[in-house]
C-alpha cells in the first residue's frame, strides 16, 4: 500500500515539476493564469459580440429577420451622412460633455471637503456619499420626474410662493432635464475618484506652498488641483463614456427634444427591424468615443507636464 | 461584519477599511444575484407566459385562472405589439402573444406561431363567429387567432379647457395652435400614424401605396411639433390629461373611461372623419413551453367574468357574447357599448393587414418624425 503511493508520487513527481518549473519561470504565464477567469468571461461575453456586431454592420436588413450578407458599407455611409444620426450624435456627445463638467464641478467640493476637512469617521462619510447608489438607478431617475414633473416639487413650490401662475412646462422632456438627472445620477463616480487623488496629496506640500507666500486661492491653483487631476480626468472618463450610451434616461425624462443615439439604434433593433444600421451606429458611437476620450487624455496629460 | 458593527460603525466606533469593504462587497453579491434568483423562480412556475403591452399585466383579467393555478399568468410586456414581434422573431420565446387583428398574416407567416386547439378552450363556443373569423384568424390549418377585446382609437379631450366649436370634433383640433406643447399621443405607429392617416384622407381598409405613407408621414410631420409627449405609458399620460399638462391626447377609449371615473371633465371625441377601430386578440407561439397553461390563459381571457371586468374597468368590448348580458344596460350605453358587436365590427374602421415592408417603413417613418426629422 506505501509502496504504491510512493511509486504514483515518484512517477508523478517529475511531470508536476516541469509544470512548476515553467509557471516559475514565466512570469506572464502566472499573471495570465490568475487572470483566466476574467479573460474567459471577457472573451465570451464582449470580444465574441463584438466580433458579431462588427460582422453584422457590414450586412442588410431583408425583411423578417434575415440577413443579406454581401459586404456593403451602407449602414455606415447612413450613420455618418443622414442629418438625423449626425445630429443624434452632436447631441449625445454635448449632453455627455455637459454632464461630464457638471457633475466633476459639483463633486469636486465634496471630495475636498473630506479629503481635507473631514478628520473623523471619513468612512460614514465615503459610505454616505454611496448611498444614492444603494436605490435603482431607475428610481432615481423617476424621483427626477416627479422634481421636475408639471405638478412636481419645483412647480408645486413656486405656484405656492406665488412667483408663477401656472406649471412650468420647460423643466420636464428636454436635454436639460437629461443633464440634471445624469449628474445627479453619477456624481458617487466623480466624489470618489476625485476623493482618493486628494487624500494622496502629500500635506507637506500645502505647508511649502504657505510659506513660499502663498494665499489660499493660489495654492489651490498651483498644489492642489494640478495634483488632483488624475482624480478629475479618472471621474471625466468614468462618467463621460456610460452617459453618452445611456438609454433610459433620455427615454424618461428627454421628450422629444433629448433623444439620443442610444434611443435611436435601441429603435433598429426593435421596431425599426434594422439590426445592422443599428450595430453600425452602435460601433460608430464607441468609436467616437473612444477618440474623443483619447484626445481628452492626452492634452490633460500634456498640460499637466508642462506645469510639472 | 455583522449588523451590530455596522450600527457601530455608524455610531462612531472605528470599523476597519477591509471590514467595511466586505460589508459593500456583500451587498453588490448580493444585488447582483437578485434578479437571477428571481427569475429562476418564475420559470419554476411554469404558469405560463402572457406576452403583451402594458396595462393588461393586470391579474383582474385572470380570475379563472388564478382560481385552477394560484397565480396569474408570467406577464411580459412590450410597448407596442411591433416591438413585440421583433423581439419574438429575434427569438423571444412565449406562451401566449396579443396582437391585433391586422397583424394576423404577417404573425402567420413568421411561422412562429401555432394553431390553438379550441377543444381546450370551453368559452370558445360563445365567441363572436364574426371576429373569430377575421382574415387570417382561421384557415384549414385551425384555429390561429382567438379574439379577446375591441375598441377605438380616437382623441380624448378635456371638455372643460378644449371646446370644438362649431367645426365639431375632428382630428384637426389637435393641430390648434393655441394648445402647441399640450397634446399626447400613443407612441406607437400602429395608432398614431394610422390616425393621421384617416385625416389625410388615406382609405386605410387598402393596401397603402408609397403616396399615401409619404402623405401620412407628412401630416405627422405637421402634427410633430404639437407634440409634448410620445408614451406608452397610458397611466402617465391620464395623469397628464387629469393635471392639465396636456389638454388633449390620442389614446384608447380606456383612458376617458379611467378619466370619468376619477371625476375628470374628458371627453372621447368622435371625430368626423372617424375614429380608428380595432380588435386584438391572442397567439400561441409554436414553441410555448407550457402548452396547457397557455390555452387556460386564452380560455380565461374569453371567460364572462374577464369580459365583465375588461367591460367596466377598461370600457372595452368583449369577445365573449355572453359578458354583455353581465353587465347593466346603463353602464353599457355610457361606455357606447349598447350596439350589436357584429354590426359595430362590419361598420368599423380597420387597418387593413399591410406587408411587412410596409410595416417597417411606417414605423422607421414615425421615428424619424419622433425625433424631429
Amino acid at each position: 500500500m506505501t509502496s504504491a503511493t510512493s511509486a504514483t508520487l515518484a512517477v508523478d513527481a517529475p511531470r508536476a515539476s516541469a509544470w512548476r518549473r515553467l509557471l516559475m519561470r514565466s512570469e506572464a504565464l502566472r499573471g495570465y493564469l490568475l487572470l483566466s477567469p476574467t479573460l474567459l468571461v471577457m472573451l465570451g461575453i464582449m470580444v465574441i459580440p463584438m466580433i458579431g456586431m462588427v460582422v453584422l454592420s457590414f450586412w442588410t436588413q431583408l425583411a423578417g429577420n434575415t440577413f443579406d450578407n454581401a459586404f456593403t458599407l451602407k449602414n455606415y455611409a447612413d450613420a455618418f451622412t443622414r442629418d438625423m444620426y449626425r445630429i443624434l450624435f452632436v447631441r449625445s456627445l454635448g449632453i455627455s460633455l455637459l454632464t461630464t463638467f457638471f457633475t466633476v464641478l459639483l463633486a469636486y467640493p465634496v471630495a475636498y471637503y473630506v479629503a481635507f476637512h473631514v478628520k473623523r469617521h471619513k468612512m460614514v462619510w465615503i459610505i454616505l456619499m454611496t448611498l444614492p447608489f444603494w436605490t435603482s438607478y431607475l428610481l432615481r431617475v423617476f424621483a427626477w420626474k416627479i422634481i421636475l414633473g408639471y405638478n412636481g416639487a419645483i412647480n408645486s413650490g413656486l405656484l405656492s410662493l406665488g412667483m408663477i401662475s401656472e406649471p412650468l412646462t420647460v423643466l420636464l422632456y428636454n436635454p436639460s432635464a437629461v443633464v440634471i438627472t445624469l449628474t445627479h445620477a453619477w456624481a458617487a463616480f466623480a466624489i470618489l475618484p476625485i476623493y482618493v487623488s486628494l487624500e494622496k496629496i502629500d500635506r507637506s506640500l500645502l505647508e511649502a506652498a504657505t510659506d513660499l507666500g502663498d494665499g489660499p486661492v493660489a495654492r489651490f491653483f498651483r498644489v492642489v488641483l494640478p495634483l488632483s487631476l488624475p482624480g478629475i480626468i479618472a471621474a471625466s472618463v468614468l462618467i463621460f463614456i456610460p452617459t453618452v450610451g445611456d438609454y433610459v434616461t433620455p427615454s424618461l425624462v428627454g421628450g422629444t427634444e433629448g433623444y439620443m443615439i442610444s434611443n435611436a439604434i435601441q429603435f433598429q433593433f426593435a421596431r425599426g427591424n434594422n439590426w445592422p444600421l443599428g450595430a453600425a451606429l452602435a460601433l460608430s458611437s464607441m468609436v467616437i468615443v473612444t477618440v474623443i476620450v483619447m484626445t481628452y487624455v492626452v492634452v490633460v496629460r500634456r498640460l499637466t507636464a508642462r506645469i510639472g | 461584519m455583522n449588523k451590530n458593527d455596522i450600527a457601530a460603525a455608524l455610531r462612531g466606533s472605528p470599523v476597519s477599511r477591509r471590514d467595511a469593504v466586505k460589508a459593500l462587497g456583500a451587498m453588490g453579491l448580493t444585488v447582483a444575484t437578485l434578479p437571477g434568483m428571481t427569475r429562476r423562480a418564475a420559470a419554476q412556475s411554469e404558469r405560463g407566459t402572457y406576452f403583451t403591452w402594458g396595462g393588461y399585466d393586470d391579474e383582474g383579467l385572470f380570475p379563472t385562472f388564478i382560481e385552477k393555478h394560484g397565480t396569474p399568468p408570467n406577464f411580459v410586456t412590450y410597448g407596442d405589439a411591433e416591438e413585440g414581434f421583433t423581439k419574438m422573431k429575434a427569438g423571444f420565446v412565449v406562451d401566449v402573444a396579443h396582437p391585433c387583428s391586422n397583424d394576423i398574416p404577417r404573425w402567420k407567416e413568421s411561422g412562429l406561431f401555432r394553431p390553438i386547439d379550441t377543444s381546450m378552450l370551453s368559452n370558445f363556443p360563445d365567441v363572436f363567429e364574426k371576429l373569430a373569423t377575421l382574415p387570417g384568424a382561421r384557415d384549414d390549418g385551425g384555429q390561429w387567432y382567438v379574439p379577446f377585446e375591441w375598441g377605438a382609437t380616437s382623441i380624448t379631450y378635456r371638455t372643460d379647457i378644449v371646446d370644438p366649436g362649431s367645426a365639431g370634433e375632428s382630428w384637426t383640433m389637435l393641430f390648434d395652435e393655441e394648445y402647441k406643447g399640450k397634446v399626447a399621443v400613443i407612441d406607437s405607429a400602429a395608432d398614431t400614424w394610422w390616425c393621421m392617416a384617416i385625416l389625410a384622407g388615406v382609405d386605410i381598409s387598402k393596401p397603402l401605396t408609397p403616396e399615401n405613407i409619404e402623405k401620412t408621414t407628412e401630416m405627422m410631420r405637421k402634427l410633430h411639433p404639437q407634440i409634448r409627449m410620445y408614451t406608452n405609458d397610458m397611466t402617465s399620460l391620464a395623469q397628464s390629461l387629469a393635471s392639465g399638462e396636456v389638454v388633449m391626447a390620442v389614446t384608447w377609449n380606456e383612458t376617458p373611461v379611467q378619466l370619468q371615473a376619477e371625476g375628470v371633465p374628458v371627453k372621447f371625441a368622435a371625430p368626423k372623419e372617424g375614429t380608428l377601430t380595432w380588435n386584438c386578440g391572442l397567439m400561441m407561439h409554436k414553441d410555448a413551453p407550457n402548452v396547457a397553461e397557455a390555452h387556460d390563459i386564452i380560455d380565461a381571457m374569453i371567460s364572462t367574468t374577464t369580459g365583465k371586468y375588461c367591460i367596466e374597468e377598461y370600457g372595452y368590448g368583449h369577445s365573449n357574447a355572453k359578458s354583455f348580458d353581465m353587465v347593466d344596460a346603463e353602464t353599457l350605453a355610457s361606455l357606447g357599448l349598447d350596439v350589436d358587436p357584429t354590426e359595430y365590427i362590419n361598420a368599423g374602421n380597420f387597418i387593413y393587414p399591410q406587408t411587412d415592408e410596409v410595416e417597417t417603413q411606417m414605423n422607421r417613418d414615425f421615428e424619424s418624425v419622433k425625433t424631429g426629422f
